[in-house]
């Protein structure tokens, strides 16, 4: 552009610039125009804001993805926070428009939530088969029963494994498991500890990726975490069967669906709020979430939970079609 | 080294040990970080491009139709039998030695995973050897010229993107205004009076620019229709850098010349933008991206060609991309096995998925260039203004001059705060209590840009206290008020210091993750941010996300290609910076 560069003789060249400039603008003005706030595509347009669990995140984000490149407009944002981390920071405050959850919202939550107005419907999203895995090294264990793994994580927990069982080596329990926001954390503590608690001599994370690090460096380590993980890697650790009075259960897609696999196996839950579902992209977006969770290749060939029935599908789209009705009054 | 002591005792000896002892120490010191940084870097390279797949006759392939021109470009240009000897002696002793060496560790020690000893090779002797020549050949001028015009092709498109990048959350509409109706009125003014010496017209240039924003602001509501995003790009931006190249070459004296610099690659990048719907590309981008690659490199090309030294440096553009083509002919021709970069074209394109062919890197791509624009933008306002102030106007001595000490000491202190707890400061300050919204871009800016303030002063007031006295007293004596000597002595003497040190700070908030989870912003988007006050995501939070799919290949591969992808992005940031510093060096 012109600068404080100053030189006579370039006058005219510089004249006949602007003339130029002039020029082009008004025939670019004349060319081919365009129409502010033209929205375009099907009409829906917003965006999503999604928390909570890490469980379910890869299934959410699963579904997200076909969602959003069908709908370019609307723009979808998932972060795993945890179930608890996502109820109470974002969740609850009026920040997100679902959270995830692999547990039921709890009594704390719930008020909080209505302190601040927020309303919520449930949504069943599949089925989890919490997996409890230990070192592929370790011949010596392939079952617990629901009692001996309650003593290697309650609060008072067993220091080394020949405490579990007899014929366990004496050598030192190594346990990597959920954190406390975690939604694992609360559901292991409900189906297996109750009320003798969880022990907090333990490396806790929201990671299973960390998880399992931790467990394929030790021997005589143990863990717990989603099944999406282990049906994954199914190489790099070794899951235990659970013996629950009948018998040891392996954790698989079949054994959780059938509910062989108790009392590991649960629901994996998202909460729309209401007010959200008010809004039409929203709305459709947790239609589409419900007819995505019966999707066979998506739920258990791409993620590793078990599929909802066509059954449990009719009452979740009632319920959401319910509280969409009551939203959009 | 040991020192000698021959002092008045005689000459008594000293133990030369000790000096020994920590001349190797210090040098392992050296040594150890960066072999440990390099292993790093070489296992994730090998992950993003997949080289563990790479066949021996692929690379083969490649490294005589590519590497070997290339080296034998920087050889011809640093024109000496002694580094091409030199070259020749590592580049063949480095390969027996690598190749046996590998297969003795192999053999007798242990199993080195996912490498062979091609690839040890690549990296321990091609890679470096590369560097070294590419560095003596760029001071030969035939090597000075291809890789000023490599620069110029690479970063003109760079900023092509960067600035395309933008606009996906500036509205195009107002700048269409803005420009119109404040810059072109505003420069036209100055232009004309600093022709006729019409001090009034120069002086109502900035008030006229500024007016002209304003309405343009206000009739953006009003106006509905506007031309087509293409012709609003080239009209503010393609148009003006043409008419900036032409007239650098003006300057230089040859018309004919400085109306094709300007020209050609206005006319081929509009030719571009509209053709580039057809092969999938936004138009609008390619028009920018033609224009900010073409124009600087006809300038540069002229510039070549007039001082007429070196011209044969031209051709390194050809060489490298038509040695590339040859590869992938021969590849293609004889079937060789390639690898499958996880870095690709779709990985830059594409949105995140669950499947780890498909995953993209885009939004966040988006949301890191925005974030980083924003807090270079507010971090250098602010820094070099709270430095300027602590170094200039603030009193050394009495109370004030405590005062400023204080200020000193606070500021130092800051540096050292934890990020964690500027996270927590913007949602406190900017997410909640001033509304900017949770997780939201310009939250994220304005939380990195207090993150790194502290650096950026410190720095900044570094570079302003290294300015001679000498040169503020002689400004002083001449009778320049304290704002003269500040605008012509002081900052343009310690411009190139300020801008090392925001840099280096703005790679510092680049890689930043613990604020943004502070501030909540999201860890997967699938659509780039479209506006300021959307959610958004940033590079090391998506990659910080894939790190946890329970899928292998997203922890090795996908994440690798993303670490890969900020590493190019912080290095071309810094690059930029090293030539802005250099260039304002020179021109002191």
């Amino acid at each position: 552009m012109a600068s404080s560069h100053d030189a006579d003789t370039e006058g005219i060249t510089r004249r006949k610039a602007l003339s130029a400039l002039g020029g082009a603008g008004a025939l670019a003005l004349a060319g081919c125009t365009q129409s502010s706030g033209d929205g375009g595509g099907d009409g829906l347009s917003g965006s999503i804001n999604i928390a909570g669990s890490s469980t379910v995140f890869p299934l959410m984000s699963a579904i997200a993805e076909d969602f959003a490149a069908d709908h370019d407009q609307v723009s979808i944002d998932i972060s795993p926070t945890g179930s608890g981390g996502g109820f109470s920071n974002y969740f609850c405050v009026g920040d997100t428009d679902f959270n995830n959850a692999s547990r039921p919202i709890q009594p704390a939550e719930e008020e909080r939530c209505a302190e601040n107005g927020v309303e919520y419907v449930e949504l069943i999203a599949a089925t989890d088969a919490l997996t409890i895995v230990v070192n592929p090294e370790a011949d010596w264990i392939d079952h617990l029963t629901v009692e001996e793994l309650a003593t290697i994580w309650e609060e008072d927990a067993v220091e080394t494994w020949d405490e579990v069982r007899d014929e366990f080596p004496n050598e030192e329990i190594n346990r990597f498991g959920a954190a406390d926001t975690s939604g694992t954390y609360d559901y292991f503590i409900e189906a297996i500890l109750e009320e003798r608690g969880h022990t907090s001599d333990y490396q806790a994370t929201e990671q299973d990726n960390s998880i399992a690090q931790g467990v394929s460096g030790s021997e005589y380590a143990i863990g717990y975490f989603g099944f999406a993980y282990y049906y994954q890697n199914p190489d790099q650790l070794k899951a235990l069967g659970i013996d629950a009075g009948d018998g040891p259960v392996e954790p698989s897609l079949e054994t959780a669906s059938s509910g062989e696999y108790t009392p590991l196996s649960r629901p994996l839950f998202t909460y729309p709020s209401i007010e959200s579902l008010g809004k039409e992209h929203v709305a459709e977006f947790a239609r589409y979430f419900v007819e995505q969770t019966t999707n066979e290749d998506l739920v258990a060939g791409d993620v590793g939970y078990v599929p909802a029935t066509e059954e449990t599908q009719e009452e979740q789209m009632e319920i959401l079609e319910d509280a969409i009705e009551r939203a959009q009054e | 080294m040991a020192t000698d002591n021959a002092n008045a005792g005689g000459f008594g000896e000293v133990s030369r040990l000790r000096g020994v002892v920590f001349e190797y120490l210090s040098l392992g010191a050296s040594v150890a970080g960066l072999v440990a940084l390099g292993v790093l870097l070489v296992y994730v390279t090998i992950d993003a491009f997949d080289l563990a797949n790479a066949s021996p006759e692929w690379l083969l392939t490649y490294f005589l139709t590519l590497v070997v021109p290339f080296l034998a470009f920087c050889l011809y240009s640093a024109n000496d039998p002694t580094v091409t000897r030199r070259a020749l002696g590592a580049l063949g002793g480095g390969l027996v030695a690598v190749a046996a060496l590998f297969t003795a560790i192999e053999a007798f020690v242990a199993q080195i995973p996912r490498l062979s000893w091609q690839l040890a090779y690549l990296f321990v002797v091609a890679t470096p050897v590369t560097a070294y020549l590419a560095y003596v050949g760029s001071r030969g001028r035939v090597g000075a010229v291809g890789f000023g015009l490599m620069g110029r092709l690479v970063g003109g498109a760079a900023l092509g993107l960067a600035v395309g990048t933008l606009f996906l959350v500036f509205d195009p509409l107002v700048w269409f205004l803005a420009y119109t109706l404040g810059v072109v009125p505003a420069v036209a003014l100055y232009a004309y009076g600093a022709r006729r010496s019409a001090p009034r017209a120069v002086a109502a240039a900035i008030p006229v620019g500024l007016v002209g924003v304003v309405v343009a602001v206000v009739l953006r509501g009003v106006v509905t229709t506007y031309p087509s995003d293409l012709i609003i790009y080239a009209w503010t931006l393609a148009v003006p850098i043409a008419i900036a190249g032409w007239r650098v070459v003006a300057d230089r004296g040859s018309r004919a010349a400085a109306v094709a610099a300007g020209g050609v690659p206005l006319a081929v990048a509009v030719a571009g933008g509209f053709l580039a719907g057809g092969f999938g590309v936004p138009g609008p981008t390619a028009l920018i991206v033609l224009v900010t690659v073409g124009v600087p490199t006809a300038v540069y090309v002229h510039r070549a060609i007039d001082e007429g030294d070196g011209v044969v440096g031209l051709a390194l553009p050809v060489l490298l991309v038509g040695g590339a083509l040859v590869g992938a002919l021969v590849v293609e021709a004889w079937g060789v096995p390639a690898p499958d970069p996880w870095l690709d074209a779709g990985y830059v394109t594409e949105s995140p998925s669950s499947t780890a062919i498909e995953a993209g890197l885009y939004p966040a791509i988006v949301g890191s260039v925005i974030i980083i624009a924003l807090v270079a933008v507010l971090s250098f306002v602010l820094g070099v203004g709270t430095s300027v102030f602590l170094e200039e106007y603030m009193p050394e001595s009495g109370v004030l001059g405590s005062l400023t000490r204080l200020l000193q000491v606070n500021i130092a202190n800051l540096a050292a705060i934890p990020s964690v707890v500027y996270g927590l400061l913007g949602l406190g300050l900017f997410a909640n209590l001033l509304g900017f919204g949770l997780g939201t871009a310009v939250t994220a800016s304005l939380t990195l840009s207090l993150l790194i303030l502290p650096i950026t002063i410190i720095s900044a007031q570094e570079a302003i206290r290294s300015v001679p006295d000498d040169l503020r007293r002689g400004s002083d004596a001449m009778g320049a008020t304290r704002w003269q000597t500040t605008k012509n002595v002081v900052l343009p003497e310690a411009f190139p210091g300020i801008l090392t040190g925001t840099i280096l700070a703005l790679g510092r908030a680049i890689g930043e993750t613990a604020p943004l989870l502070m501030i909540g912003a999201a860890t997967t988007v699938f659509s780039a941010p479209d506006s300021l006050f959307s959610r958004f995501s940033a590079m090391p939070m998506q990659i910080y996300a894939w790190a946890n799919f329970p899928q292998a290949e997203f922890r090795y591969g996908v994440v690798a290609a993303g670490v890969i992808t900020l590493l190019i992005i912080l290095i071309g940031m810094n690059g930029t910076a090293i030539l802005l510093r250099n260039r304002a060096e020179r021109g002191n």
